[in-house]
């Protein structure tokens, strides 16, 4: 017997090497492969062009310490950060919770708040460009219509990235919306029922009842939007470029205006690999917070 | 941030580009002794031009069975990106469209075909190139491709913005304080109407809508070396101001971060006037426009000025055959009577003098389409061109944040201009 269990054993492990290899041999060319040689990248100084890549140690991490245009991205990404993820998860849930019951036309309404996620982000980055422009978009024409005067919105250093935390945030509700909208769904009704024969009303149902209950919600939606705000590329790309007066340049944008207006590579894999660590730390952080907070059942 | 649909999109782009690997290596392998030589043309052409170029590669694939030439679409602006990949993973294309302002950075790929000893040779006839595209071609003693494309700067007006003004239309003879009060005069905040608009990213964009004007003025961008910035002269800050005035005093420009906005606003007669190439002509379907030469500075010692942004087909090294029949492409393709023939069925400017100085050419181009003749003769007018150094790239960037700072009245000319200096300066020593 134990030969004969050995024998299966070994043949499952084949198969199963045999099932997932395709995949791993897929993500490790295009996944890891590239990680590990941008990794070699940031030791070297590099413009893509020249096949010579001088080995330059640490100096490509030295200069983001004195390179003010790092210093500055890295505050934008900190604020945009800090304003799109709370604020989608609060909308989220919001609308969530708004159509978490049985109406009339229900899945009409659950597709529309998802249907902002099947936008691309460069279209979305149009829309948002002729909705919030200061002479013709729709956004000023409101605000006039109610004695506002018209504000320059993108095309302004103090007030651009602010806008793309908006836009993204209406980009991205219909995500928020469909994880919470499941783990609300996932609430015993039960313990409602028996709250309100306690007598108690649905607001003090939802804060002791229904919020801790979504802890693993908040969780996987603090860091996967956390983890997405770091990497803010595509919807700057198409709106501000970065501008006005590099108001809105984030890490990502930065790094790529390096490497490929700059054709400085390796000091763009550098910045790619500073980023890469800061996002290591903060999901850690997040993970191991959570663990107090978070209740799976 | 990458969302599932844009990582999709990267993901197609990986499996596109590998393809492309795949086929450009397939490619290769075939370069046996028999059969003809077959060689790759990566290049930007859509609609219109991309079915004038495809007719001339039939035509040539005709005449010269022992070589067959196919091509790729490839954006312009991702063309190098793919480029160094391809030129990386040993599959880089014969021949592909590049942009000018790459030539110095190209200039280093050691696979790149130092065109020179071909065209010195006198069938060539490279003085026949108009000298800014010679120029925007050369890096030190290299020559790195051969021109593709022309264009330059010129006023493009809305007549009936000017007639309701009241005002008369451009002439060739304006200055920059006739265009100042013009545009003041179309400028009506009401009616969201702009007598001008400008690209104000801060890009390139910008910093070529400042170029003429600076060089009018009678500065220039770098020491004849190269090895400094003198944009932060009285003549820098003479042009700087200009912009200010009309930006900041004026309110008289629309300042356009996206560099979209140009052509839709015009067409929608939102705008008097227009600072571009002539591309954008053919989107003007709505308008009754006009196209006169950019204004100049009353008395500056830089005399009419405009500018220019060459484009070049660059030849790759594929061993000798696939060379040799790249380049005699490359030669066939840019002969007079070939750019005359996809000039005319384009509309693009003529990269050659002797095509743009024949005049029953040119009266057949502007009827095709109106305006285009009045860029034509102003390529006469192109007397400078940016300088082939490969930090350029640093030395646009600092400049187009000093103009859009000062444009949106952050700072003033002067200061703007020195701290950009010394930005570009840092970066010039650098190298």
């Amino acid at each position: 017997m134990p030969k004969l269990l050995g024998r299966i054993g070994r043949s499952e492990s084949v198969n199963g090497w045999a099932l997932v290899s395709p995949a791993v041999v897929l993500i490790g060319i295009f996944g890891l492969l590239p990680v590990l040689m941008s990794l070699q990248l940031s030791f070297q100084k590099s413009d893509l062009l020249t096949p010579a890549t001088p080995w330059v140690g640490f100096e490509n991490y030295r200069k983001l310490a004195d390179d003010p245009v790092f210093v500055e991205s890295i505050k934008h990404t900190i604020v945009y950060t800090a304003l799109f993820v709370p604020g989608t998860m609060l909308v989220g849930l919001f609308v969530a919770a708004a159509m978490n019951r049985s109406l009339r036309f229900i899945s009409v309404y659950r597709t529309a708040a998802y249907v902002t996620m099947a936008v691309s982000t460069i279209s979305q980055g149009i829309i948002f460009l002729w909705l919030t422009d200061r002479d013709y978009g729709l956004v000023n024409a409101a605000l006039n219509a109610v004695g506002v005067p018209s504000q320059p919105f993108l095309a302004s250093p103090s007030q651009a990235l602010f806008v793309i935390v908006a836009m993204t945030i209406w980009g991205w509700t219909g995500f928020s919306v469909i994880v919470y909208l499941a783990a609300l769904q996932g609430v015993p009704a039960e313990l409602h029922e028996a709250a309100a024969i306690d007598g108690a009303s649905a607001f003090t149902r939802f804060r002791t009842i229904t919020v801790p209950l979504l802890g693993p919600a908040n969780l996987f939606l603090l860091v996967w939007l956390t983890l997405n705000a770091l990497q803010l590329f595509d919807e700057v790309y198409a709106t501000t470029r970065g501008g006005p007066l590099r108001a809105t340049t984030v890490i990502v944008y930065y790094l790529w205006d390096r490497a490929f207006v700059h054709f400085d590579a390796g000091y763009a894999a550098a910045m790619a690999y500073a980023l890469f660590v800061v996002i290591l730390v903060i999901t850690a952080v997040q993970f191991r917070v959570a663990r107090r907070y978070v209740h799976y059942s | 941030m990458i969302r599932s649909t844009s990582r999709q999109r990267l993901c197609i782009a990986l499996a596109a580009v590998l393809s492309l690997v795949l086929a450009a290596c397939g490619g290769g392998g075939n370069s046996s002794s028999s059969g003809p030589t077959k060689i790759t043309v990566w290049h930007g052409y859509q609609d219109t031009e991309g079915t004038a170029f495809k007719a001339l590669l039939a035509q040539y694939n005709k005449e010269h069975p022992d070589v067959q030439v196919s091509d790729l679409y490839s954006s312009n602006d991702l063309v190098l990106q793919k480029v160094l990949t391809a030129v990386r993973g040993d599959s880089a294309p014969d021949v592909a469209y590049m942009f000018g302002s790459w030539s110095p950075n190209i200039a280093q790929i050691p696979k790149l075909v130092d065109m020179s000893s071909y065209v010195s040779q006198p069938d060539w006839k490279w003085d026949d190139f108009y000298p800014a595209e010679r120029a925007a071609a050369t890096v030190g003693n290299k020559t790195v491709g051969v021109p593709a494309l022309v264009d330059n700067l010129a006023i493009v007006y809305n007549k009936k913005l000017f007639a309701d003004a009241g005002i008369e239309p451009p002439n060739a003879n304006w200055t920059w304080d006739d265009f100042r009060s013009a545009a003041a005069k179309l400028t009506d905040p009401s009616k969201g109407q702009y007598g001008w608009l400008i690209p104000a990213d801060g890009s390139e964009d910008t910093v070529w809508h400042y170029l003429p004007m600076l060089w009018d003025a009678g500065g220039d961008l770098l020491s004849p070396d190269d090895k400094h910035s003198t944009f932060n002269s009285e003549a820098g800050v003479k042009a700087l101001t200009t912009l200010q005035q009309m930006a900041v005093t004026d309110k008289s420009v629309y300042m356009d971060t996206t560099n979209e906005n140009g052509p839709k606003l015009m067409n929608s007669g939102k705008i008097g006037m227009l600072i571009t190439g002539p591309w954008d002509l053919s989107s003007l379907t709505d308008i009754s426009y006009g196209v006169q030469v950019m204004p100049s500075y009353a008395g500056a010692a830089g005399g009419h000025q405009t500018i220019s942004g060459p484009d070049n087909w660059v030849v790759f090294d594929n061993g000798d055959k696939r060379k040799q029949a790249a380049v005699d492409f490359v030669k066939w393709l840019t002969a007079p009577e070939q750019v005359k023939s996809f000039s005319l069925a384009t509309g693009d400017l003529p990269t050659r003098t002797s095509v743009g100085e024949d005049q029953a050419f040119v009266g057949q181009l502007d009827q095709k389409l109106p305006g285009v003749g009045v860029f034509v003769g102003n390529l006469s007018n192109v007397k400078k061109a940016r300088p082939t150094v490969q930090q350029y790239p640093a030395v646009s960037e600092a400049l187009g944040q000093a103009i859009v700072s000062v444009m949106l009245g952050k700072d003033q000319p002067a200061d703007a201009l020195n701290s950009a200096a010394k930005t570009a300066d840092a970066a010039l020593a650098g190298s």
